[in-house]
């Protein structure tokens, strides 16, 4: 741990700082505005919002480091996974706990296998034109969420009730919240923690790691790195898969989910650092709790929580004024 | 040690014309190394000499020609496919994993359990700086130690054939020295095929040499007779 | 020896029939656009200027006039994408944000703010320039001209006309690329996509968002059919109405598509498409591609915005609603011009003419999945057989490797592997059609306008994976290639009879390598 502080460049040690200053802005204007109690409230959802999504951004930010290609169709797989995970749900008439593992099973097979489908016969054949395959995982991604509205109508889906051992509430600063939060929470850490041993203690993640800087390299070495590319988009896509199924009892199925958390994905990576995976995660953390704290201050003093979108959209851009490789990307030439 | 005489030679590229996008690059080049030799590409800037590798590599397949390997046909095959015949690529500019570690840039070049355990003695013999370097990013190496550590990869596995390609650029003379050591040490057992722009390494290290001008291998020979030949030197290396 | 024949004709023609010969499809199609009215009511038995706004012609003018003003928007997108090489996931922006600009403005507008708008707006563009580096003398001629043309667009008392709120609305437009541009047109094209995506969807969420509903309608809409003049307004409640407002659509289609032509066909255009294809060349020359990148988006704005805002005066309940703003009108005009032919002229335009109309003919057809496509097959037999030709074309390169490990001779292969698809597709034809008899599949009844979206979809997945270039652009690329072999094939005849066959040049000698001393 302490050789990774050591071995970083002055300017990821910079951006460390600027994370650390941004968040505890954050926090401060948090308890002033809204006192301890809604603050800590509003921290706890941005936590929340910042694993479902770290899942989707680090399948975005892992598809394009190794594969260079921006998949646009992250949000699609949120979508596929929450509705496919939503229908499942119902369906399946045993106990809530294994109907909720088979929802989720559902989902990150059938996303899973459309990720596997969509890389194998769309993105690879494609891979001498860049910019047509950014246009089509973009065009892909609305074909795939008119099909999902096609075959399961456009009215939004209530939030289904979280399996057995989840129903509980806790207390935390003055709100009775479902136990079903914290498990979102650790599970979005335990992939965190998960995928991070997966990249620097597995061969596959070194070699992941090294196809990232430079995939023809790693091919010259013996290597058969497009196993290695459909393995990483699929294993993308089931991230994004995941955060569906996992929304499912949280905010149940909806069809502009996917939308949203694209554009939160892409403003992780932007602000991270495209194919960085610390960028990611701590980029996840800004965007959600960002997020969090504009909702509620605009909903203290607006009545609505419009301007979440304008805040993430102004980060994005200043993101994109000063540093445009981000927190911890490598350097644009 | 040249042993050009009485085995077949362990590659033949005969006439390869490799295309990348429309342009024409390889416009018909033949080589044939020797096993166990160390020849040398040698031609001007932009001559072919670094794409001539890459085909061989199956980085940018020929259009048309033919590549053997110990007499087994290459083409069609992709990268990883050629590597695992037993080829090792030592790029130029010395592409090294920055975010890896040294350790772990040796070890993504194995191709079976336990290579790297058997070649380090070899390895660490030939290079000692690398094993004081063993956990620090590739990133944090200095130019000489990249190139070692470029060279040692290709060492990990079983190679009967190294494919160098400028190994000697942007070295300091004294690291140059150290390197040309190094190959001449492992080309005792390993065969390579080098592409050097500084005709002064390219001829103490190489015995044979091809001369690729303009995307077409124009002549081959020993070193030891290019060397007193400087007509030749000046018509294709423009250098004296 | 067809250079020859041209040369001929138009050293006797002239300029005027040059220009007839290649233009002369544009002018019929513009004369058939210009009378499309008439030929629907000739064909339908219906009224071009009935009382009352009912009727097929009258129904139809309404389409092609939608239909040509979405035209015009692929039109803008591809002059970005195709030409430029820009790729925007947000144009939808600019085609919604006309509309509410225009009508926001009218109806919010207070004349005690023209002078503080003024001086705030120049002020605002002086900050941002300097912060830009433009030279002082640059920025301040730009800043008095946008102070200028803001004195004229809004009024000293009462509320603006349609015409100044379109004004605005433009500058709006430009503004809104100019800060697209500045923040990541410099950088890879993918910042400038995620960006305008994201620009893009803040929009969508605050015009549908209720907290504005004061300002906008939300969701509802924002309705202006109390603030327009009648000449505007298609909805016939002066006679000839429609039909004048259809013309006004066919002209300005027109307009937009010459200066299209013009832009491209320009100095400046050549630099742009230099561009796409080159960039770093384009630089190495001297060219500033970011000033033309910024240039061609500003164009390509305004005409999507323009579009946009006739687009919204052809709505049927005349309000704007934030569907405008929404991810439709960015996926509409970037697949139709992927299907028709990306940065070729006439692609966008045929292919959303296609479609559009054929959607909008075909939207009572329903069909079963037991409905026979062309008398051959039925379309739940064509689906299977599609599912399979796809699962062959995907793994086509594996396929042709084991079967010619099996047979052994690669030409034997491609033969033995194409018996082997179209045995295989028979079977699963039969097949299909066996458990269909036995199914209930015929129960359910499907619409056209239902599925287009998807068929739409799925043409653009063809289009992208094997016509990359489009319809037109893969028909224009045939039609050239076959031009140049004709071409060549007479000049090699034209060589052969000047001189005899010459020697081929000597290759050098190589020294056979191997060869010992």
């Amino acid at each position: 741990m302490l050789a990774y502080f050591n071995h970083l460049t002055p300017r990821h040690r910079r951006s460390w700082a600027l994370v650390a200053a941004y968040l505890g802005f954050l926090f401060l204007v948090s308890f002033i505005d809204f006192g301890t109690n809604t603050a800590g409230q509003t921290i706890f959802r941005g936590v929340l919002l910042s694993m479902l999504i770290f899942l989707v951004a680090s399948g975005l930010s892992l598809i394009f480091g190794l594969l260079d290609v921006l998949n646009f169709g992250q949000g699609a797989f949120v979508l596929v996974g929450a509705y496919v995970g939503y229908a499942t749900y119902q369906a399946v008439e045993l106990n809530s706990t294994l109907s909720f593992l088979a929802a989720a099973g559902a989902a990150i097979v059938s996303v899973g296998l459309l990720g596997a489908i969509i890389e194998a016969g769309l993105i690879r054949p494609l891979y001498e034109r860049p910019v047509f395959q950014i246009v089509l995982t973009f065009g892909l991604a609305a074909v795939l969420i008119d099909l999902v509205e096609r075959i399961w109508g456009p009215q939004p889906n209530q939030p289904l009730a979280p399996p057995e051992m989840f129903r509980g509430t806790f207390y935390l600063f003055g709100q009775s919240l479902s136990v079903y939060r914290l498990f979102i929470i650790a599970l979005g850490l335990i992939i965190m923690i998960a995928v991070g041993l997966l990249l620097n203690r597995t061969r596959l993640g070194i070699i992941i790691r090294a196809g990232v800087q430079d995939a023809e390299m790693v091919q010259a070495l013996g290597i058969n790195v497009r196993r290695v590319f459909t393995f990483v988009f699929v294993l993308g896509a089931v991230l994004a898969g995941l955060a569906g199924i996992a929304l499912v009892p949280y905010q149940g199925a909806t069809l502009d989910m996917g939308n949203q958390f694209l554009i939160m994905a892409i403003v992780v990576v932007v602000i991270g650092g495209m194919g960085s995976y610390e960028g990611t995660a701590v980029a996840s953390f800004i965007v959600g709790l960002t997020r969090a704290v504009a909702e509620q201050m605009s909903l203290k003093h607006f009545d609505a929580p419009v301007l979440a979108e304008t805040s993430i959209l102004l980060l994005m851009i200043a993101v994109l004024l000063i540093q445009p490789s981000g927190l911890f990307g490598r350097e644009e030439s | 040690m040249s042993n050009g005489a009485s085995s077949p030679p362990i590659l033949e590229v005969e006439g390869i014309h490799t295309f990348i996008g429309e342009f024409h690059i390889l416009q018909g080049v033949t080589v044939e190394v020797p096993r166990g030799s160390i020849t040398v590409l040698l031609g001007r800037n932009g001559a072919g000499k670094t794409t001539t590798l890459r085909s061989i590599m199956g980085l940018n397949a020929p259009r048309t020609g033919e590549i053997r390997f110990n007499g087994q046909r290459l083409n069609g095959l992709r990268a990883h496919q050629i590597a695992q015949r037993g080829i090792g690529y030592v790029p130029e500019k010395r592409i090294i994993f920055r975010d890896l570690t040294v350790a772990q840039n040796l070890q993504i070049a194995e191709r079976q359990k336990g290579d790297l355990e058997r070649k380090a003695d070899l390895i660490f013999g030939l290079f000692p700086d690398l094993k004081r370097l063993i956990d620090l990013p590739g990133g944090h190496l200095s130019g000489g130690q990249q190139q070692m550590l470029a060279i040692a990869r290709a060492l990990v596995p079983d190679n009967t054939l190294l494919l160098i390609d400028e190994p000697s650029e942007g070295l300091a003379p004294v690291l140059i020295e150290q390197m040309m050591d190094a190959i001449h040490q492992l080309s005792s057992h390993t065969t390579v095929l080098l592409v050097e722009q500084n005709f002064q390494v390219a001829s103490r290290l190489a015995e044979r040499y091809v001369i690729i001008e303009e995307g077409a291998s124009v002549h081959a020979g020993r070193m030891e007779d290019l060397i007193h030949d400087d007509e030749l030197i000046k018509t294709y290396l423009g250098v004296a | 020896m067809s250079q020859h024949a041209d040369r001929r004709l138009s050293r006797q023609a002239g300029p005027l029939l040059r220009f007839v010969r290649e233009n002369w499809f544009y002018a019929l199609a513009l004369v058939v656009l210009w009378r499309f009215p008439y030929i629907v009511a000739d064909l339908t038995g219906s009224e071009v200027m009935p009382r009352r706004p009912t009727g097929d012609s009258v129904f139809w003018q309404s389409v092609m006039a939608q239909t040509l003003l979405l035209a015009c928007l692929a039109m803008s997108y591809n002059l970005l994408f195709g030409f430029a090489g820009i790729i925007s996931f947000g144009h939808a922006l600019y085609f919604g944000i006309g509309g509410y600009a225009t009508f926001l403005l009218i109806n919010e507008y207070q004349p005690g703010a023209r002078w503080p708008v003024i001086i705030g707006v120049a002020a605002l563009v002086f900050a941002l320039g300097a912060l830009a580096k433009i030279p002082w003398g640059r920025l301040a001629a730009v800043a008095v001209a946008v102070a200028v043309l803001l004195f004229f667009l809004l009024p000293g008392g009462g509320s603006p006309s349609v015409y100044q709120g379109i004004g605005v609305a433009i500058l709006v437009s430009i503004a809104l690329s100019l800060l697209s541009g500045a923040v990541t047109l410099r950088l890879r094209g993918v910042y400038f996509a995620m960006f305008t995506l994201a620009l893009a969807e803040v929009f969508w969420v605050l015009a549908k968002s209720g907290t504005f509903h004061y300002l906008t309608g939300a969701e509802d809409g924002l309705p202006f059919r109390d603030i327009i003049p009648d000449v505007l307004n298609p909805t016939p409640t002066a006679d000839g109405n429609r039909l004048q407002m259809y013309r006004v659509t066919v002209i300005f289609f027109a307009v937009v598509f010459l200066a299209i032509r013009r832009y491209v066909n320009s100095p400046v255009g050549r630099v742009i498409i230099s561009t796409r294809e080159n960039e770093q060349r384009a630089r190495a020359i001297g060219y500033n591609v970011f000033h033309y990148k910024l240039l061609t988006m500003v164009f390509g704005g305004v005409l999507a915005t323009l579009s946009g805002i006739l687009f919204v005066l052809w709505s049927a309940d005349k309000t704007v609603n934030p569907g405008l703003l929404s991810m439709n009108y960015t996926v509409e005009p970037l697949l139709t011009t992927l299907i028709g032919g990306l940065g070729t002229l006439t692609g966008p335009v045929i292919a959303t003419l296609g479609l559009e109309l054929g959607r909008t003919y075909l939207r009572e057809e329903t069909f079963t999945l037991g409905t026979q496509l062309f008398g051959l097959v039925t379309i739940w037999q064509a689906l299977w057989m599609g599912g399979f030709a796809l699962f062959f074309y995907v793994f086509r390169r594996g396929l042709r490797r084991v079967v010619t490990q099996v047979v052994g001779d690669p030409r034997r292969a491609s033969v033995a592997v194409g018996a082997l698809v179209i045995v295989v597709l028979a079977i699963v034809a039969l097949a299909a059609q066996a458990i269909y008899a036995e199914t209930d599949l015929d129960a359910t009844v499907y619409k056209v306008a239902d599925l287009w979206q998807l068929f739409q979809g799925l043409m653009f997945v063809v289009a992208v994976m094997l016509l990359p270039h489009g319809i037109v652009g893969t028909w224009n690329r045939w039609w050239y290639a076959r031009r140049l072999r004709r071409e060549e094939r007479a000049a090699a005849a034209l060589a052969a009879r000047a001189a005899p066959s010459a020697p081929a040049a000597p290759l050098a000698e190589a020294e056979r390598p191997g060869e010992r001393a």
